[in-house]
């Protein structure tokens, strides 16, 4: 990316015209920022960004409609209790020029650049930087006025020019039946502008617009979804193109925090066995995998029950899944043997397996201490036939998924909110629910992102309530 | 003769050698570019239920010997992708960069109005179900769009396969798809009993236009052929009609006995309370909504939502039915009879009977033969002929399109 060449090489900077770039509070993130930053500035903003980027996502979580009042409350709520003054800044809607203002913004803009870094890296990764980001340029879009907008609008050349009159009567009839919320009157009096359909998807698929061979005619009103189909497609080419030249600074400990970056929801990474945790008995797994385990694992753990064998991936995901919630070495290989020697013999399994096994737990080879995959990880990872790793909620089709939840008990209630979930492709979330679902309504105290917080949350809900029982 | 599965395996290689116009494949899958057909993904389903995904082929040649190599019962076309799918690393993920857009219609979604058949099976009264959906999409791809080169297939049982080959079309994105299928889809999926809702005032253009498509069909094809007002069915329609109203509905249809005459009561019911002002307004438009639920086109939308969606390829032999998914003209759907879809045997046949005519005139004629494609001894003909003008559009657009391009840099 630009951004590192420059810092690099430390150029002085040359575009920041600073008025122009700095003027307003929404920034499509063409220009690329230039000049140096310290370390800590960098882990600082990249910090604080994502911790916006996750309010914003917590804030879809909570139920709240997108963009209605309640979620804008909410959003703006839980900044205020992170204390991210420079982002809450940008929605005031005073369009202020004083320093304070001024910098604030060159946060937003060199945070958002820090953060394409970290999140270019997978498809997933960047379909997820993308909602979040779109979801913040539209909620800094809603505190605009006219005149702001219209100046935000021309100084990055995004200039739209409606119909004429005589265009606008050869389709009044249709802009009439076509338009939605829009009476006969204030479709003579408002303005439309023609757009390729391509730039408008949300308006098209609600048939919310008049299309004619591939154009569709929006009113003033709708604009902002042309603004933000520009804004979603030149930050998803940029990220697409930084995945291919995969940027890498000259500073190993940044390469190191940039990679981590994603991974970094509660920073915990069970890769231990050790610690607090408290040693499992193997003959256990059956009954934790019905009541402790997320979908993912407990799919694995039946299957090897069932099978008596797993392909190397999901000997993997599940391995180490294992070791996190406390197996030891002696005990994992105990297991996997008792159930892999149901269809080979013990020699096969030595020669072949218990290597593996061991190697996960960093006692051969390379002796790394593998951590256990995240969600994140588990849901990227692509998954072939006959393989049974992977995150359910995004491999399955929807009737498994629905099969699936009947036969765990999930209400149709339930059901219908983790389908919908899925849909929406926001797997996670659906994994939550589903944590919910299977926990008398209790929710985990974040959104589910690693079966290890899953198993562990629901080991403390199921325990608590134990005791008080 | 009728075709019975365990014949496939005989008949399959005279096919893939004589009559799979292989040339036409490959010309429409690379659209001019021998690269682009290298990083095709295209999927073989041997016998026995072989799947061998990941496949590419990287010239015309490997890809004709494959085919007479393996003999698939099935073939798939997936997404052109940055490298070719065969050198896929395990464990990576691939990039689709280009697919057409694609739409699949299946009958067993209309399981629930049809009452002809059911599941595997379609005759010429369900088939009208095809016939509108084919018409309905084909008009809004076109007229809403602007997509002209668009290529609908039998699939090879009891649906319907439509491929949009626009330049455009091939690189929308995932996000831009799934909005053209919802644009598409009026009707909402789930269980619930009601699934069209038109709530404004207005109905957007592009449904109207598909009502007056259904229209042509309505009565006869459907409220006659498929009997939705009879006795068992009566109930079902009701139960479409908001509560307050389905009383004074009942009533005055079940004065009839046969599912024309309940339909015109239904009408003029209808026309009476609009007229009375007894429909709430954000009921008005339930004989539409009505009409739609009945016959708008199913779609089984994830097929259109993703770049790297595979999709049976046209010219295939059905393995159950020996049928040949075969694309046919939309302007003629009319009158396309899926009974009389040729099968492998039929096509094996004809050609054996226009070989042994031929043979004899030759004979007479001292032997000055001509050399003539097979496919065209056969009812494969016709077919092959409409995929040709569709690959040749293709080109016709991507010529005129270089030409455009041209223009500008000059
Ligand atoms: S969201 Fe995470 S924990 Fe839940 S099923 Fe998917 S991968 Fe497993
Ligand atoms: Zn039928």
């Amino acid at each position: 990316m630009d951004f590192t060449a420059r810092k690099r090489k430390s150029s002085k900077p040359t575009i920041p015209n600073h008025n122009s770039l700095f003027s307003h509070d929404l920034n499509m993130y063409n220009v690329p920022p230039t000049g140096e930053t310290t370390l800590e500035e960098f882990e600082t903003l990249a910090i604080e960004r994502l911790q916006l980027l996750r309010i914003l996502e917590q804030a879809n979580c909570k139920g709240n409609k997108l963009f209605s009042e309640d979620w804008k409350k909410c959003v703006k709520e839980d900044l205020t209790k992170l204390e991210l003054r420079k982002f809450i800044r940008l929605l005031n809607g005073l369009d202020g020029q004083t320093e304070l203002d001024i910098n604030a913004r060159k946060a937003d803009h060199l945070s958002h650049y820090i953060l394409r870094l970290a999140y270019c890296r997978s498809e997933e990764l960047r379909r997820w930087f993308i909602n979040r980001e779109l979801e913040w340029f539209r909620l800094r879009f809603m505190f605009q006025n006219q005149n702001t907008l219209s100046r935000f609008l021309e100084s990055n050349k995004l200039i739209y020019a409606p119909i004429t009159d005589e265009q606008k009567d050869e389709i009044y009839n249709e802009l009439v039946m076509s338009t939605a919320n829009m009476s006969d009157v204030s479709v003579r009096t408002t303005n439309f502008f023609k757009v390729p359909f391509q730039e408008v998807c949300s308006l098209v698929k609600n048939r919310k617009i008049f299309i004619k061979l591939g154009f569709a005619y929006i009113p003033t009103n709708e604009l902002i979804v042309c603004v933000q189909a520009k804004f979603r497609a030149s930050l998803s080419e940029a990220l697409n193109v930084a995945s291919h030249r995969l940027p890498s600074l000259d500073d190993e400990r940044i390469n190191t925090f940039l990679m981590n970056l994603n991974n970094s929801y509660t920073g915990k990474d069970y890769s231990s066995v050790n610690s607090d945790k408290k040693d499992i008995d193997p003959a256990d797994l059956d009954s934790y995998s019905k009541k402790h385990y997320p979908l993912c694992m407990r799919h694995i753990h039946e299957t090897l029950r069932t099978a008596h064998h797993l392909k190397h991936f999901c000997r993997l995901q599940y391995g180490l899944f294992l070791k996190g919630i406390g197996l030891t070495l002696e005990d994992a290989l105990q297991f996997w043997r008792e159930e892999f020697t149901k269809l080979m013999d013990h020699d096969k399994f030595e020669k072949q397996y218990a290597y593996n096994v061991k190697h996960s737990y960093g006692k051969i080879g390379s002796m790394i201490n593998y951590s256990p995959f995240n969600c994140i990880k588990i849901i990227t990872d692509s998954v072939g036939p006959g393989e049974h790793h992977g995150c359910p909620f995004r491999n399955w089709d929807a009737t498994l998924v629905k099969q699936k939840m009947l036969d765990h008990g999930v209400s149709t209630e339930g059901i219908d909110t983790i389908l919908d979930l899925v849909k929406n492709r926001h797997f996670q979330i659906a994994c939550t629910k589903y944590f919910e679902y299977t926990h008398s309504l209790q929710a985990p105290s974040t959104t589910i992102n690693h079966p290890n917080q899953y198993f562990e949350e629901s080991v403390n809900i199921i325990g608590e309530k134990k005791k008080i029982s | 003769m009728a075709f019975n599965e365990e014949h496939l395996a005989d008949f399959l290689p005279l096919y893939y050698k004589r009559l799979f116009p292989h040339s036409l494949f490959y010309q429409w899958l690379s659209y001019g570019d021998q690269v682009m057909f290298s990083k095709r993904e295209i999927s073989f389903t041997l016998f026995g239920d072989v799947y061998i995904r990941h496949q590419s082929f990287g010239t015309h040649e490997d890809f004709v010997r494959e085919l007479h190599k393996k003999f698939p019962v099935k073939i798939d076309i997936g997404a052109i992708y940055t490298i070719p799918p065969r050198g896929k690393m395990s464990g990576k993920a691939l990039t689709p960069i280009q697919k057409e857009l694609v739409f699949d219609i299946d009958m067993t979604d209309y399981d629930d109005v049809r009452i002809c058949c059911s599941g595997a099976d379609v005759c010429c009264k369900c088939w009208k179900f095809m016939v509108i959906a084919c018409k309905v999409m084909d008009a809004t791809l076109r007229e809403d769009f602007g997509f002209n080169n668009i290529l609908w297939v039998f699939s090879g049982r009891r649906g319907i396969h439509c491929w949009v080959a626009d330049q455009n079309a091939r690189f929308l994105g995932d996000d831009v798809r799934s909005s053209v299928a919802e644009y598409i889809q009026v009707i909402r999926g789930g269980i619930s009993i009601k699934k069209v809702y038109l709530p404004g005032d207005n109905i957007h253009h592009s449904v109207m236009r598909s009502l007056a498509i259904i229209d042509k069909y309505f009565v006869q094809s459907i409220v006659i052929d498929q009997d939705i007002l009879g006795k068992e069915r009566l109930n079902n329609f009701l139960t479409i009609i908001d509560q307050d109203l389905r009383g004074t509905f009942k009533d005055a249809l079940e004065k009839h006995e046969s599912s024309e005459e309940r339909w015109k009561a239904f009408e003029t019911t209808y026309t009476d309370l609009l007229q009375k002002g007894q429909i709430p307004r954000n009921l008005r438009n339930m004989k539409e909504e009505i009409k739609l639920q009945y016959c708008y086109p199913r779609l089984d939308i994830h097929v259109s939502k993703g770049m790297n969606h595979l999709l049976k390829a046209p010219f295939c032999v059905h393995p159950k039915s020996g049928k040949i998914s075969i694309p046919f003209n939309p302007k003629f759907v009319d009158t396309f009879d899926p009974a009389k879809v040729p099968t492998v045997i039929l096509l094996e046949e004809e050609i054996n009977e226009y070989d042994a005519k031929t043979k004899t005139m030759t004979d007479n004629a001292d032997g000055c033969l001509m050399k003539i494609k097979d496919y065209k001894k056969t009812s494969l003909l016709k077919s092959v002929v409409v995929f040709e003008q569709f690959i040749r559009s293709i080109e016709k657009d991507m010529k005129s399109k270089e030409n455009c391009d041209m223009m500008e840099i000059m």
